[in-house]
């Protein structure tokens, strides 16, 4: 397996992932420009271009939606569901497409790089410390964390804002009994829902950390890089599989809160 | 040595569970189809759902065993 280290700066005690930053940024980027140009230049003629990709993804997104509630409020949280689709979408695709490394042959208090692991790597034959600057955001536990926790504290707002009794209702539905279960499926959202996401996609680059040497080691049989290839192709499959996972989750755990499903209101 | 007969097992298992429940829901999905074929779409749908959520859960088996593999080498 390739040993590579992860650019990490502590300050006041958090941990930043630099790759994660930058390739946060440069997603958000890519979606921002993505939406304005889409829509420079719209017409309510035949639509061409950019324009028919952004009206199938908002489709999409207003399809999911429109399954789990009425069409009017399914309407007011399209745009959360759009831009989380895409941000996550393009986020997890981002990682495959390759890698920027750096080789550090002296230790670096800012990147903490110290000199027994320049030794060992030393050992291994290698250069220096092999630092990977490029990676999907949604492999870093933090970024799958904060969405997930955007979603599920905005939809518990959602409840609150609808009816305080109702919110504390759904607690002791059908029965007080079932309180306790309740609350830890409440619970067991908080880590489920992000876990979903992040394991996909941090599983997907670790396995092509472990298939990396397959290419480099290689040569000229080209046949050991087979599984390289083919694991890359599921990823671009699961890394979109997991973005309309998160999508549909969001727009169900929102449903919950703002759908009556007693007859009686 | 014997840690990477456990990631073995804690992988194999995992593989073995979700496989399971993932060729039953493709499974019911095609019959589902053959029945009616009309319907297609949205089970499509439904079945991508189902398999997302349980893939979750291997996934999840093994990158807790990668970071237990990460402590034990470290």
């Amino acid at each position: 397996m390739a040993e590579h280290l992860v650019p990490r700066v502590t300050i006041f005690g958090m941990v930043f992932d630099l790759a994660a930053i930058l390739t946060m940024a440069i997603v958000s980027l890519i979606v921002f420009f993505l939406i304005y140009f889409a829509t420079r230049n719209m017409t309510s003629r035949t639509p061409q271009g950019l324009q028919n990709f952004l009206e199938w993804v908002i489709d999409f997104v207003r399809g999911i939606a429109g399954q789990l509630m009425e069409s009017k409020v399914a309407e007011r949280y399209v745009g959360l569901g759009l831009t989380l689709f895409l941000y996550i979408f393009i986020s997890n695709q981002i990682g495959l497409f390759g890698n920027i490394v750096t080789v550090h042959e002296h230790p670096s208090a800012l990147l903490g790089i110290t000199s027994q692991a320049i030794e060992a790597a030393k050992a291994h034959g290698q250069q220096g410390v092999t630092v990977s600057w490029w990676k999907s955001p949604t492999a870093t536990i933090s970024v799958p964390l904060a969405l997930a926790f955007l979603v599920l504290f905005y939809s518990h707002w959602l409840g609150l804002r609808r009816s305080v009794r109702g919110y504390a209702k759904s607690y002791v539905n059908p029965h007080w009994l079932m309180l306790p279960l309740n609350l830890v499926e409440e619970l067991s959202k908080f880590l489920s829902f992000p876990l979903r996401l992040y394991g996909n996609i941090f599983a997907g680059e670790v396995l092509l950390w472990v298939l990396l040497p397959t290419i480099v080691h290689g040569g000229i049989s080209a046949v050991l890089s087979v599984p390289l290839l083919a694991w890359i192709g599921y990823s671009i499959f699961v890394g979109a599989i997991q973005a309309f996972i998160f999508t549909m989750l969001t727009m169900v755990y929102i449903s919950h809160r703002v759908v009556s499903h007693d007859p009686a209101h | 040595m014997d840690f990477a007969i456990a990631m073995g097992i804690v992988f194999g298992l995992a593989a073995i569970g979700s496989g399971i429940g993932m060729g039953l829901i493709v499974g019911r999905t095609i019959e589902g189809t053959a029945r009616q074929p009309e319907l297609r779409g949205s089970l499509m749908g439904l079945m991508f759902l189902g398999v997302g959520l349980v893939d979750a859960l291997p996934i999840i088996a093994v990158v807790i065993g990668f970071m237990l593999m990460g402590k034990a080498l470290a």
